[in-house]
């Protein structure tokens, strides 16, 4: 079974200046839901991840909310511009203090 | 679907390679960085109340009018979801992303979860198209909506009914 | 003759030559390719087709968390030692009561019954998702065929079409005939004319057809990519014999299985008997490394996977002409076509095309495969309905709980051999490994 934090990120492999480019990425985590007893949530430190950050060329270009209602091993899909050459980050932060980052290397051919 | 090269995070296997070579492989938890101490951000207090969507629809957004977004935002959604955990929904906003014309934000509600907000998608014009795609857990059979707010304040909406059975043959 | 003569007839040549005084060194496998005795299952246990005697005298089944727990045992199974007959045709005269129309929708729509629906279209905004295996009833009271037809065509259709995929809802014992002829009087209430369609889904000749789950191999669309791709740990690592796969297989699982799962399902030759690579990993990973790797065990999955991504790309090689193939492709074909469970139903009811069968129908809301389009080549698959790896095996398996039958063991010979049937269509075309499907 793959580690909690693990990031996958999916780019085109082919990629010209100005291009608006589809990013797919994947993190494994468990995206805990609230537990119920008698009809009752649970209090608990749920562990989820709740905010994503997109940075490109070092600046962020996006950023997330996110709740229990997205999916185990999140995924998700954007698109942004691909100005230059660099590095298109991805970081995960989860609700027990997680950090997790993928980076994708964008070229141009 | 495009074709593309994968690029790893940085896994668990290479960092206690790495920090193996520095004989400190023994303090690696899961995370990259060592966690920063939790302030319990997942408890129940933080997660907001359980509430109907209109009273999450009144605490986002007020009393400012909403206008019907169909011509403008494409939701793409299963008409009958293939497990409730895991269902796929792809939001594409029509809006050039110039400074002066973009969306600002898209959140996604599922009328029928308890919480229903499920995510809200901070954009800029850097990312040249308003598309954003995920997989949301739904627990039953609800109206999923998409609401697009723009850089001028204005919001759109868009929502499609999603279907959530399980079970029995052809189920 | 295509059945199977009994494996224990391999037994009582044995006993009856050592009681006259001859010693035989091994008795001869009945049939070509069949072992000489029964397969010992090297499954986990909920998948090994156990039937436990409960403590209030019931029989309660071992089976996958969430499975039905209900024992079907009084029904015909796929095991080649199952000699029993089809369930007796039975035609009663229906009951002398009033069938009640409402108490038949609510059977008509019930799901733990069928649903009915699942085959067959009625009126109703609520019904959905309802299937075309069946014909559409949605004006069925307007033929004003007679009640007691009706009743008989859903107590026992095969009393009035043999060929009929239907189940002999009464003769199985499914509804009571008090239920039948709630349904009866239902099915005369539908009639035209039918109202305008305000939803091209609810009804399945017009609802649009699944457009498949993107691509397979992109680990951010496909769970089991990673989860295959976690199975290279596992082949350095040691068992309790010290050795791990990769003592004897050097180079990781990609470069040195390189292709051999293209041959797969194949007799093996030492265990007299057809295998997948699930279950060779059964046998041969204990012998080897020491470490036991049953069948559908999360790493008995994983490492399949990983060895059949090691094809990926290439046809599918089986040698269709040697012997023990041969005869196994004839008994797996032949349990393809079996009656089986309860309610009757042969895997081509569903999984073929021809003469009015269900392939490319909808049951219920899911299109049904066709098996001859060559299927096995994505299996292990995730399947998004169940968040999870599912191997062939278990794709069998399943089938028996909605079917009301007994699964058997997930090594059982008789799904090896209906493997390599199903297997046969997939010749010359690419494995593509791990698969996504509902």
């Amino acid at each position: 079974m793959a580690d909690i934090g693990l990031v996958r990120i999916r780019i085109p492999s082919s990629i010209k200046p100005g291009d608006v480019v589809k990013v797919r990425v994947l993190v494994i985590h468990p995206m805990e839901i609230v537990q119920r007893k008698d009809g009752k949530p649970v209090d608990k430190n749920y562990h989820f991840i709740n905010r994503v950050v997109v940075s490109y060329l070092a600046k962020e270009i996006a950023q997330f909310e996110t709740t229990q209602s997205i999916s185990e091993n999140p995924f998700f899909a954007f698109a942004f511009k691909a100005t230059e050459p660099g590095p298109l980050r991805v970081t995960f932060l989860d609700t027990h203090g997680g950090k997790y980052e993928g980076t994708a290397d964008i070229k141009f051919s | 679907m495009e074709r593309g090269r994968n690029e790893g995070g940085i896994t668990r296997r290479a960092l206690l390679r790495a920090l193996g070579a520095l004989g400190l492989s023994g303090l690696v938890g899961s995370a990259v960085e060592r966690p920063r101490p939790a302030a319990a951000q997942g408890n129940l207090a933080s997660l907001g109340p359980e509430e109907s969507v209109d009273a999450t629809m009144k605490r986002l957004f007020g009393g400012r009018p909403i206008k019907d977004g169909a011509s403008s935002i494409k939701l793409d959604l299963p008409l009958i979801a293939e497990n409730g955990a895991v269902v796929p929904v792809s939001v594409e906003v029509d809006a050039p992303m110039t400074p002066q014309r973009s969306v600002k934000a898209i959140y996604l509600i599922a009328d029928k979860n308890r919480r229903p907000l499920n995510a809200k998608f901070n954009l800029t014009p850097a990312m040249g198209q308003a598309y954003v795609s995920t997989n949301l857990r739904l627990g039953e059979s609800t109206d999923v909506r998409a609401i697009a707010e723009m850089a001028d304040g204005a919001l759109l909406m868009a929502k499609r009914e999603v279907k959530v059975t399980i079970g029995g043959c052809g189920g | 003759m295509l059945r199977a003569p009994l494996r224990s007839g391999a037994w009582v040549t044995l006993a009856t030559l050592l009681a006259g005084g001859c010693v035989q060194s091994e008795p001869k496998p009945v049939s070509p390719g069949l072992p000489p005795s029964p397969w010992i299952s090297r499954a986990i246990p909920e998948a090994r087709g156990d039937v436990k005697d409960s403590p209030d005298g019931t029989k309660v089944a071992v089976r996958y968390k969430g499975w039905s727990t209900e024992d079907f045992g009084r029904f015909r199974t796929y095991a080649y030692d199952d000699p029993r007959p089809d369930i007796p045709l039975a035609r009663p005269p229906m009951p002398p009561i009033t069938g009640d129309p409402n108490k038949g929708r609510s059977l008509f729509l019930n799901r733990s019954l069928g649903p009915c629906t699942g085959c067959h279209l009625i009126q109703g905004e609520d019904v959905w998702p309802a299937g075309d295996v069946g014909p559409d009833l949605s004006t069925y009271g307007d033929r004003r065929l007679p009640a007691e037809y009706t009743f008989n065509l859903i107590h026992d259709p095969r009393t009035l079409f043999p060929q009929t995929l239907m189940p002999a809802w009464g003769a199985a014992g499914l509804l009571k005939p008090e239920e039948i002829a709630h349904i009866v009087a239902f099915l005369g209430t539908q009639k035209g004319p039918l109202p305008s369609e305000k939803d091209p889904e609810r009804d399945p000749r017009t609802r649009a057809k699944p457009q498949g789950f993107g691509d397979n191999l992109d680990p951010t669309n496909n769970p089991a990519v990673l989860r295959a791709e976690g199975a290279d740990d596992l082949w350095e690592k040691k068992g309790p014999a010290a050795k791990a796969c990769a003592d004897c297989h050097a180079g990781g699982a990609l470069s040195a299985m390189k292709g051999v799962a293209a041959r797969y399902p194949q007799y093996v030759a030492q265990y007299r008997r057809v295998m997948s690579i699930e279950d060779f990993l059964t046998v041969h990973a204990p012998e080897t490394t020491g470490r036991p790797l049953p069948e559908e065990s999360g790493d008995n999955l994983d490492l399949t996977m990983r060895i059949k991504m090691a094809a990926n790309g290439m046809p599918v090689s089986l040698d269709l002409a040697k012997p023990e193939h041969r005869a196994a492709l004839e008994r797996g074909k032949a349990s393809f076509y079996r009656k089986v469970g309860q309610r009757g139903h042969a895997c081509a009811d569903c999984h073929t095309a021809a003469n009015g069968r269900g392939a490319d129908k909808f049951l219920g809301g899911r299109l049904l495969a066709n098996v001859e389009n060559g299927l096995t080549r994505h299996f292990p698959t995730w399947r998004t309905s169940q968040a999870d790896v599912w191997d062939m095996r278990k794709r069998m398996q399943w089938c028996m709980t909605p079917l009301g039958m007994n699964m058997l063991a997930a090594d059982a010979v008789e799904y090896a051999e209906l493997e390599l049937y199903l297997a046969s269509f997939d010749q010359g075309k690419p494995i593509s490994v791990p698969g996504i499907r509902h």
